[in-house]
């Protein structure tokens, strides 16, 4: 796998304000990598120097080895959505994306197949100043796929999608990678792209704090509870903590018991040794949200 | 180079805003006539039948200069207002070749909102003059050479427009300030110091078209097209030179 999108020792000061300190962060070729943060992190700001639109106050950041701006036609190598805003009012749809495709030396079609590819065709002919945000994002992301590139950037593309858009845009961009698209894409919500993503970059207060795939991010989240109800709680708790187990009765609930700091399937093996029976069993652990706000949590504290 | 172009211009047709300003520069132009014929050999006025009367007449059609102005302003400053810069930058990253498609295309508009202007002024003033029995030549030296005129003018204006909403990128406080620049504190300096008034660009435009042998103020006409030239360049490239490496945020 090579690199697609490498990023060094990137910083990036505003005046006083220093948005993006020393981040270093590669995209590998065919995956799905999310760039993860709170907002003020600096997501945006590294996006923007990644594509030329940002000058870096030191460091760099290239596409395909080259900085975006050596690039020749980078509109069919890498296509990037940026923000919602970035519409004329006045214009339709199509012509926002016809002026794009023949700067960038696109046939004029493309303009109308990028509008099928989001679903947006219905409003081709719309002036964009009716667009609600969630058509905005899909006619920026038809914007990203003009020129048919091999890959995409994306900020914060589900921003101001509902439900069903969010689910579109992550069968969307499972489809993209799966044909060896590779996504580097944005987000303040975990939550929203940890269904999609393979890999993820997670910043906070212009720094790196996590760089791994998902994986090895859901492997910090072991170690949580695992849950149990009992119609004998209390005998329950007495047999695992006889057999080792950290088991306590839970707040609120006379049937739960929670055994911290044992695996799902070593906690299943003793239950079954001491011949309680069990009618539920739930791991309470997995839940990627909480370890996303301690990882940024810290570093956001920092002034 | 030439798709870049291409897609300025289809940037300008695709708003409404250019033909918004078109029907102003085709309504001044109307105005313009109207104005200058009823005024003819009233209160100091060159009579109708005099060549100065003439330039008068068809020399409005630089009043589309201010149009151009705003529409050069409008084609930098809306890119920045609503954020489509981004898109722009990123189709062709190395941005002196955005900035120079911007300019020839706005050059380009400016020629065809001049010549709006001009055949307005010509349709409205000409017939109008017949049927006064007013004989003018549309051939005759002076005329033709006014109307061409005040269509450089309109492409020259357009141009510094680009080079001030370049410069300003605030849409707002660019089109203001551009006005108030262009009424009031260029009249005031052409009124009070003259010598240094007709060196500013209105009155250079001034000395290009209309008053071009009736006032000793203003510059003549060679001397205004050189100093408007000099005044495109100074904008272009100024505006230019601050766009190549602003961060687009």
């Amino acid at each position: 796998m090579t690199d697609v999108i490498s990023v060094q020792g990137l910083v990036k000061r505003f005046r006083s304000v220093v948005a993006v300190h020393e981040l270093s962060f590669d995209v590998q070729s065919g995956t799905v990598t999310g760039f993860l943060g709170p907002n003020g992190a600096g997501k945006t700001t590294t996006l923007r120097a990644l594509l030329g639109l940002v000058n870096a106050t030191s460091g760099t950041a290239t596409v395909f080895g080259q900085t975006y701006r050596e690039l020749q036609n980078p509109s069919r190598r890498i296509g990037a959505a940026l923000e919602a805003s970035g519409f004329h009012p006045g214009r339709k749809a199509i012509d926002h994306l016809k002026v794009a495709a023949i700067a960038a030396g696109i046939p004029k079609a493309r303009a109308g197949a990028a509008l099928v590819e989001v679903g947006m065709e219905p409003a081709a002919d719309r002036r964009v100043g009716g667009f609600s945000l969630g058509m905005r994002q899909r006619l920026a992301l038809a914007g990203a796929l003009l020129g048919q590139p091999e890959v995409l950037v994306l900020d914060e593309p589900a921003n101001g999608l509902d439900p069903e858009g969010i689910h579109w845009m992550r069968g969307f961009l499972r489809s993209y990678a799966d044909q060896g698209g590779t996504v580097l894409i944005s987000s303040h919500v975990l939550s929203e792209v940890a269904q999609t993503v393979d890999h993820v970059v997670i910043v906070a207060g212009g720094r790196l704090v996590a760089s791994s795939t998902l994986a090895e991010l859901t492997d910090r989240t072991s170690g949580g509870a695992v849950r149990l109800r009992s119609e004998q709680a209390g005998p329950l708790r007495d047999a695992l903590v006889a057999r080792g187990a950290a088991a306590t009765l839970a707040d609120g609930d006379a049937d739960a018991v929670v055994v911290t700091g044992s695996e799902a399937k070593d906690v299943g093996r003793m239950v079954a040794d001491t011949g309680v029976p069990v009618f539920e069993m739930t791991t309470d652990g997995s839940n990627l949200e909480d370890v996303f706000l301690q990882l940024t949590a810290s570093e956001a504290g920092q002034p | 180079m030439i798709a870049l172009v291409r897609a300025e211009v289809l940037k300008l047709r695709t708003t409404r805003v250019f033909f918004g300003l078109c029907a102003a520069v085709a309504a001044f132009a109307v105005l313009g006539v109207v104005a200058g014929i009823l005024t003819a050999g009233n209160s100091g006025s060159p009579p109708l039948g005099s060549a100065a009367s003439a330039r008068n007449i068809f020399g409005t059609g630089g009043t589309a200069g201010i149009f151009t102005l705003i529409l050069g302003i409008l084609a930098v400053t809306g890119e920045f207002r609503h954020g489509t810069i981004t898109q722009s930058f990123l189709v062709a990253p190395r941005r002196s070749r955005v900035v120079v498609a911007k300019l020839i295309a706005i050059l380009v508009a400016g020629v065809g909102v001049g010549v709006l202007g001009s055949v307005v002024t010509v349709a409205v003033a000409w017939p109008w003059l017949a049927a006064k029995d007013v004989s003018v030549s549309l051939f005759s030296s002076d005329i033709g050479a006014v109307t061409l005129l005040g269509i450089v003018a309109a492409a020259v204006f357009g141009v510094i427009g680009v080079g001030v909403g370049a410069l300003v990128r605030n849409q707002v406080a660019a089109i203001v300030g551009a006005l108030v620049w262009e009424f009031v504190l260029e009249s005031i300096l052409v009124g009070v110091v003259p010598s240094v008034g007709k060196w500013l660009p209105g009155a250079a435009a001034r000395g290009l078209t209309r008053e071009t042998l009736q006032n000793g103020s203003l510059l003549p006409a060679w001397g205004a097209a050189l100093v408007l030239v000099a005044y495109c360049l100074v904008f272009s490239l100024a505006g230019a030179q601050l766009l190549m490496r602003r961060d687009v945020t």
